[in-house]
C-alpha cells in the first residue's frame, strides 16, 4: 500500500518535471526562464534534504547551511570567472575583471587551483566538508546542542557573511561574482545549456534523494533518530554520538555545497546575500513547512516555498516577507508536521469518510 | 630743584610714551575709518596698504571681513555675519559680530545675540585690487576669524610663513584667543617657532617643556623632528626622551579609550541580553523577535520626538525623558500581544519558538519599513552632546556615558525586582520548576505574561537608548540579536550575573580585537573564542548544578 | 570482585550528594540498594555509568578504573544502565529500539553497512518474549504504557549483554503482577550478570534480595546485610521513620 503510493508519487514527479516541462520548453510553451527557475528550485530541494537529515532526523538545528551552499556556489563561480577573465596581472597570468577594479596586481594564491575544472569541483566539496568537520568537531565535542547549536551556527553564518562582504578577501565583496560566460565551453546564456543544467539539477535531486533514503533506512539512519530521541540512551547503548553527528553534519554540508555548485551557473551570479543569517533560517523553514523528518517533506517544502516566492514577488512585491512570516508562525503553531502532515491529515479524513460511507452503504444494502 | 626737574622730565617721558601709544592707536582708528568711509578711492587704497604694513592684530578682523567680502555697517560700526540660521521658507537670519575696535558679538538690549536678515545691512564694497593688497598678510587675517577651526589652520600656516614678525603677531593673536582647542594649537606653533630659533640648551629645553605641557595635537611629531634635526645638540636628546614619555602616555590613553568603548558596547549588549536571558530562563523561549522590540522602542522615541517638536511645538529635550518610559511600555505591550498570540503555545519548545518568532520578526521589520520607510533619525538631546574631558585627548562622549548609567540603573532595578520582590520570587520559582510552582498556587500564565512584558520592555528601553548613537532603521534589531544571543549562551541560561559578565566580556573583547584587527576579523575571532570557551564550560559561565540540571 | 568502590564523593553546590567509603560487588551478584529520597542512590549509579563526574574516589570494574571514561567506553566495558525515568527511543519501533541495543560493532561504517541476520532476529524475539513485548514489536515505543517502557528499557539493557547491570527503580508504575514478573526476570538474569537494583517497594525488595542489601542515607553507607538484618536494624527504621516524622511535622 505504502509502496504503491510512493511509486505513484514518484511517477507523477517524473512525468511532470522530466517529461512535461522539458517537452513544453522544446515546443516553446514553457519559457526558458521557467525552466531555469525550476532548475534552481531543485538545487534548493537538495539543500533541504541536507537540512532534513541534520535537523529532521538527527535533531541538530544547524543555521549555517546557506554558508555551505555558498562555498559550493563560489567555487564553481570562481572557476567560471577565471575562465572568462580578460585582464592580465603584472606577472602575465590572467586575473578576473573585478580584481582589476580593486587594483589587485596578481592573482591571489587561493584562486589558482580554480583554473582547473576538476580541482574546482573537488575543492567545492572538500572545503565545506573540512569546514564542517573542524567546526562540528569542536561543537559536538563540547556537547553543544539544541538552542545553543542554533545560535552558534547562526553566529558562524553571520561572521562568514561579513568576511565574504569584505573586498580584501578577494571574493568580489558585496557584488559577489558575476558576469558568467561559459562553463566547459558551453555558453551559459544558451537555452539548450539552460535545459541541460535543469536536467542535471533534476537528476542531482533524484540521486541525492535516493542516497538519502538509503541512508535513513539503514541502521545508520536509525541511530540518527535515536540521537534525536535520546542522546543519553544512545551513548549508554555504546554509540559514539560525536561520530554520528559529525558524519551527518558533513553529509548535510556536502549536500548544500553540491546544490550550490549546480545553482551558481544557473543564476549567473553569486553574492554574499545568499549566505546571510536569513538565508540559512529560510532553508530550515522550507523543511519545517514541508514536513521535517520526512525526506519528501523537505523537497516539497523547498519547491513550494520558492515557487510561492516567485509568484508573490511578481504579483505583490512588498508583501513577500509578510507572507513568509505568517507561514512561519502558522506552520509552527498549527501544522507541526508541515505540508506533508497536512496532506496526510486531509487524506486520512477523506479515506475515513470513504470507508464510513462504504460501511454505511453496506449496512443499507444489508438491511 | 633737582627733584622737581627729574619729576618733570619723568612726566614728560610718560606723556611722550602715552602720546606715542595713542598716536599708534589713533592712526589705526584713522586708517580703519578711512577704509570704511574713504574720502576718495585712493584714500582707501592707501589706508589698506598702511594697515597691511602696520600688522596690528586689532585690525585683522576688519581686514579679514574685507577679504571675505562680508563687511557691513551697523550704526556706524563695522560688523560681519556669522553662520546663517534657517527661518523656514528660504529666508535666513545671521548673527552679527562687531569687528573694530573690539571683536565681539552684537547683542540686543536684553543680552540675546542680535540676528538680522542680509537686506537690513549696508554692505561696504571694496574693490578687488584693494583686496588683493591683503594677500601679503593673508595668513594673519584668519587669526581673527570667528570660527576656531579656521584660526587653527591660520596658526598652522604661520609655520611656513617667511615673515619676520610672525612670532610677535602670533603672541599678540594668542592673547585674544578664547577657544581652548585653538589656544593649544596656537601655542604649539608658537613654541615650535621659538624652539627652532632657540640657541642655548636651557632655552631650548624650556620650550620643549612648554610644548610637552601644552600637549597639542602634533607634539610628538614636532619633538621627533627636533630630536632628528634640531639645532641644539643637548636638547635633541631631551626631546627624544620626551617623545618616548608622550608616546607611552598616548598608548595608555588609547587603551583607556578602548576600555571605555568596550564597556559602552558591553552595556548595550547587556541591556538587550537582559530581557532575552530572563525570558529564555523562565519559559524556554528563544525570542528571535527580541531585536524588533528594540526597533519598536527606537521608533517610539522617534514618534514621541515628532509629537513634541512638530505637533506640540515643545522645542526642548523633554521628549527624551518622556520617551524612556513610553518606549518601555509600548515595547512591553507589543511583547504582551506576541505572548498571547504566538509564544503562549510554544513554552518549553525552544527550537519551535525560535522559528515562529523569526517569522514574527520578519513581519515586524516589514511593517516598520512600510510605515516609516528606510531611514529616520532621532535628534539627540542637546545636553548629551559633547563629552566629558577626563584629560587632554581623552574625551568620553556623554551619550555613551548615559547608556552606561542607564544600564547600571536598569540592571540594578531588574536585580531588585527579581531578588527583593514577590513577583521576583514567583518568576524565579517558575524558572526553576514550572509545574511545582503551579501546584503551590503561582499563576504561571500570569507570571509568564508579566515576564514577557518586562523582557520586551527592557528591549524597548535599549532601543530608546540606541537612538542616541545611531540611526533608526527597520532592521536595527537584527544587528545586535546574534551578539546578544551569544551573550546569553556564554552567560549561562537565565542568569543575570552571567549576562552582565559575558556582555561586558564580549563587548570589551570585541573592541580590543577590533583595535588590533579589522572589525570583521574581530568578530570571527570572538566567535572562535566563544566556541573554545564552550569547550570548557558548555553550560556557560554560571551553569545550573545538580542531578536535575543534567538532561 | 566485579566492582570495587573506594572513598567516592560528589557534591552539588555544597551539598554532599554522595560520600561512599566502600562498596564491593561480586560477579553474578544481585545487590539491592535502598534508602530514603536524596540518599544518593541514583547519583551512585550515575557515577558508575559515566553520567556524573565525582569530585574524588576510585571505582574499579573487573580491576580496571572506570572514572574518567566516557559513557560509550563504560558501556563497551560491559556496564548497562536502566534509568529511573524510562529512557527509550520514543519515535522508533520497539523492534528498532532493541536492534540498536543489540551487542555488535557500533561504529558509523558498521551501522551504514549493517545487514540484519537471523541470529540477531532470533535473539531480539527471544528477549522480547521474556519481557512480554512480543506483540508490540512493530509499535512505536512512544506509544507504549509506562510499564511497557520500563520493560523495553530492561530489554535494551539485556540485549547489550553487559556483565554489570545498573537498574534504577524497575517496578515503579507497575501493577503487582507486573512487579512480580519483573522480579522473576531479574532473578533469572542474575544467573549470568552482576546486577545492582535500586528500589523503594519493600515487597519487591524482599522478593529479589537473595544476597546483600545496602542501605544509603544522606550519601553515606548506613548498613549492609541480608534483607532480614536490614529490616530489623533500628538505625534503618529510624532513618526512614525519622524522615517521615520530619515530613509529618512539616505538614
Amino acid at each position: 500500500m505504502e509502496k504503491t503510493k510512493d511509486f505513484r508519487l514518484y511517477g507523477a514527479f517524473i512525468v511532470l518535471f522530466l517529461v512535461l516541462l522539458p517537452l513544453g520548453n522544446l515546443f516553446g510553451i514553457v519559457s526558458n526562464n521557467t525552466i531555469s527557475l525550476w532548475g534552481r528550485y531543485f538545487c534548493f530541494a537538495i539543500v533541504a534534504l541536507g537540512v532534513d537529515l541534520i535537523w529532521g532526523y538527527t535533531g541538530i538545528l544547524s543555521m549555517c547551511q546557506a554558508f555551505f551552499f555558498c562555498l559550493g556556489g563560489y567555487s564553481v563561480a570562481m572557476h567560471i570567472v577565471m575562465k572568462g577573465a580578460t585582464a592580465s596581472g603584472s606577472d602575465g597570468t590572467s586575473i578576473p575583471d573585478f580584481m582589476v577594479w580593486n587594483q589587485v596586481e596578481s592573482l591571489p594564491f587561493f584562486w589558482a587551483p580554480f583554473q582547473s575544472f576538476g580541482l574546482a569541483m573537488i575543492l567545492g566539496l572538500l572545503i565545506p566538508a573540512v569546514f564542517a568537520f573542524v567546526f562540528g568537531y569542536f561543537i559536538f565535542r563540547s556537547r553543544i546542542k539544541g538552542v545553543y547549536m542554533a545560535i552558534i551556527t547562526q553566529a558562524l553564518a553571520l561572521a562568514m557573511w561579513l568576511l565574504f562582504l569584505r573586498n580584501e578577501t578577494m571574493l568580489g565583496g558585496t557584488n559577489g561574482l558575476t558576469d558568467f560566460k561559459s562553463l566547459l565551453g558551453f555558453s551559459l546564456a544558451s537555452p539548450n545549456v539552460k535545459l541541460g543544467l535543469y536536467l542535471l539539477s533534476l537528476s542531482g535531486l533524484c540521486g541525492t534523494y535516493f542516497l538519502s533514503k538509503k541512508l535513513v533506512d539503514s541502521k545508520f539512519g536509525k541511530v540518527l533518530q535515536a540521537i534525536r530521541d535520546s542522546e543519553s540512551r544512545t551513548s549508554y547503548t555504546a554509540y559514539r554520538i560525536l561520530d554520528y553527528k559529525l558524519a551527518i553534519f558533513i553529509v548535510g554540508a556536502l549536500l548544500a555545497a553540491f546544490a550550490g555548485m549546480l545553482y551558481a551557473p544557473q543564476t549567473g551570479i553569486i553574492t554574499p546575500g545568499r549566505m546571510d543569517v536569513r538565508a540559512s533560517v529560510e532553508m530550515v523553514m522550507w523543511v519545517a513547512l514541508g514536513g521535517r523528518g520526512k525526506l519528501k517533506g523537505a523537497i516539497l517544502g523547498a519547491l513550494i516555498v520558492n515557487f510561492l516566492y516567485s509568484i508573490c514577488t511578481s504579483l505583490f512585491p512588498d508583501s513577500w516577507l509578510f507572507i513568509l512570516g505568517f507561514l512561519f508562525v502558522i506552520t509552527v503553531l498549527y501544522f507541526d508536521k508541515g505540508f506533508l502532515g497536512m496532506i496526510e491529515i486531509i487524506g486520512g479524513k477523506f479515506r475515513r469518510k470513504q470507508i464510513t460511507e462504504k460501511v454505511a452503504g453496506h449496512q443499507v444494502v444489508e438491511s | 630743584m633737582n627733584y622737581i626737574v627729574k619729576m618733570w622730565l619723568g612726566l614728560c617721558l610718560c606723556l611722550f610714551i602715552g602720546k606715542q601709544v595713542v598716536a599708534q592707536s589713533d592712526s589705526t582708528h584713522f586708517y580703519v575709518s578711512q577704509v570704511l568711509n574713504p574720502s576718495n578711492d585712493s584714500a582707501r587704497t592707501r589706508a589698506i596698504k598702511r594697515l597691511v604694513l602696520m600688522r596690528d592684530p586689532l585690525t585683522f578682523p576688519v581686514l579679514g571681513a574685507i577679504n571675505d567680502k562680508k563687511i557691513y555697517m551697523l550704526n556706524g560700526k563695522p560688523v560681519t555675519t556669522g553662520e546663517p540660521e534657517e527661518l523656514g521658507e528660504g529666508s535666513e537670519v545671521f548673527p552679527l559680530y562687531y569687528l573694530f575696535p573690539e571683536n565681539k558679538p552684537v547683542l540686543e538690549a536684553d543680552g540675546k545675540p542680535k540676528k538680522v536678515t542680509l537686506e537690513t545691512l549696508k554692505k561696504v564694497d571694496v574693490s578687488r585690487s584693494d583686496r588683493l593688497a591683503l594677500n601679503l598678510i593673508l595668513p594673519y587675517l584668519n587669526l581673527a576669524n570667528p570660527e576656531p577651526e579656521k584660526r587653527i589652520i591660520a596658526y598652522g600656516q604661520l609655520l611656513t610663513s617667511s615673515d619676520d614678525s610672525k612670532i610677535k603677531i602670533l603672541t599678540e593673536a594668542l592673547k585674544l584667543e578664547n577657544n581652548k582647542e585653538a589656544q593649544t594649537a596656537g601655542k604649539e606653533i608658537l613654541f615650535q617657532l621659538k624652539l627652532n630659533e632657540a640657541v642655548s640648551e636651557t632655552e631650548a629645553k624650556a620650550y620643549i617643556d612648554s610644548l610637552d605641557s601644552n600637549w597639542g595635537e602634533n607634539v610628538t611629531i614636532v619633538l621627533k623632528e627636533y630630536s632628528a634635526s634640531g639645532k641644539v645638540a643637548g636638547a635633541k636628546k631631551y626631546a627624544s626622551e620626551k617623545v618616548e614619555a608622550l608616546e607611552g602616555l598616548q598608548s595608555r590613553i588609547e587603551k583607556a579609550q578602548n576600555l571605555f568603548s568596550g564597556i559602552s558596547l558591553g552595556s548595550i549588549l547587556i541591556l538587550i541580553a537582559l530581557g532575552l536571558a530572563i525570558v529564555y530562563g523562565l519559559a524556554g523561549i528563544i525570542n528571535m523577535a527580541h531585536g524588533e522590540f528594540l526597533m519598536i522602542g527606537a521608533y517610539t522615541t522617534f514618534c514621541v520626538q515628532s509629537l513634541f517638536i512638530d505637533t506640540l511645538g515643545v522645542k526642548s529635550d523633554m521628549f527624551f525623558f518622556v520617551s524612556l518610559p513610553v518606549s518601555f511600555i509600548v515595547a512591553g505591550i507589543f511583547g504582551l500581544v506576541l505572548e498571547k498570540l504566538v509564544v503562549r503555545h510554544l513554552y518549553s519548545r525552544p527550537l519551535e519558538s525560535l522559528l515562529a518568532t523569526w517569522g514574527v520578526s520578519l513581519i515586524m521589520v516589514q511593517t516598520a519599513r512600510s510605515i516609516f520607510g528606510d531611514l529616520t533619525a532621532v535628534k539627540a538631546p542637546s545636553f548629551l552632546a559633547g563629552g566629558w574631558q577626563v584629560m587632554p585627548h581623552l574625551i568620553l562622549p556623554y551619550n555613551r556615558l548615559f547608556i552606561i548609567v542607564l544600564t547600571i540603573v536598569v540592571v540594578s532595578l531588574t536585580y531588585l525586582m527579581l531578588y527583593r520582590s514577590r513577583l521576583g520570587i514567583q518568576i524565579r520559582a517558575v524558572t526553576q520548576n514550572r509545574s511545582m510552582s503551579a501546584c503551590l498556587g503561582v499563576e504561571t500564565r500570569k507570571v509568564d505574561a508579566i515576564t514577557f512584558f518586562l523582557g520586551s520592555g527592557l528591549a524597548g528601553l535599549a532601543g530608546c537608548a540606541m537612538t542616541l548613537i545611531g540611526n533608526v532603521v527597520p532592521d536595527m534589531g537584527q544587528t545586535y540579536i546574534v551578539d546578544s544571543f551569544l551573550v546569553v549562551v556564554t552567560g549561562g541560561v537565565g542568569k543575570i550575573a552571567g549576562a552582565i559578565l559575558s556582555g561586558l566580556g564580549i563587548g570589551f573583547l570585541t573592541k580590543v580585537l577590533e583595535s588590533f584587527y579589522e572589525a570583521v576579523y574581530g568578530k570571527v575571532l570572538i566567535l572562535a573564542l566563544i566556541v573554545v570557551f564552550l569547550q570548557f564550560k558548555p553550560r556557560g559561565l554560571f551553569p545550573d548544578k545538580g542531578r536535575i540540571a543534567e538532561d | 570482585m566485579l566492582l570495587a568502590v573506594k572513598n567516592l564523593s560528589v557534591s552539588f553546590g555544597g551539598v554532599h550528594a554522595l560520600n561512599l567509603s566502600q562498596f564491593n560487588l561480586r560477579d553474578k551478584e544481585l545487590r539491592v540498594i535502598i534508602g530514603p529520597n536524596g540518599a544518593g542512590k541514583s547519583t551512585f549509579l550515575d557515577i558508575l555509568c559515566g553520567k556524573t563526574k565525582p569530585d574524588s574516589g576510585e571505582v574499579l570494574y573487573d580491576g580496571e578504573p572506570v572514572l574518567g571514561k566516557t559513557e560509550v567506553q563504560i558501556a563497551n566495558m560491559g556496564i548497562g544502565r536502566k534509568f529511573q525515568k524510562p529512557s527509550v527511543f520514543p519515535s522508533l519501533t520497539v523492534y528498532d529500539n532493541m536492534l540498536l541495543a543489540y551487542k555488535m560493532k557500533k561504529s558509523i561504517f558498521a551501522s551504514l553497512f549493517f545487514r540484519p541476520t537471523e541470529e540477531i532476529d532470533f535473539q531480539i524475539r527471544q528477549v522480547a518474549a521474556k519481557v512480554g513485548l512480543s506483540k508490540e514489536l512493530k509499535k512505536i515505543a512512544g506509544e507504549l504504557s509506562h510499564g511497557q517502557k520500563q520493560w523495553l528499557e530492561i530489554a535494551i539493557v539485556v540485549l547489550q549483554d553487559p556483565k554489570l547491570m545498573l537498574i534504577d527503580e524497575p517496578a515503579a508504575g507497575m501493577s503487582d503482577e507486573e512487579t512480580e514478573k519483573t522480579g522473576e526476570l531479574l532473578m533469572q538474569l542474575s544467573k549470568h550478570h552482576g546486577i545492582i537494583v535500586i528500589e523503594h517497594d519493600m515487597k519487591f525488595v524482599e522478593q529479589i534480595a537473595q544476597d546483600l542489601v545496602t542501605v544509603l542515607v544522606r550519601g553515606k553507607l548506613l548498613v549492609e546485610g541480608s534483607f532480614e538484618d536490614v529490616r530489623n536494624d533500628q538505625r534503618v527504621i529510624d532513618s526512614y521513620l525519622g524522615r517521615a516524622n520530619v515530613q509529618l511535622e512539616n505538614f
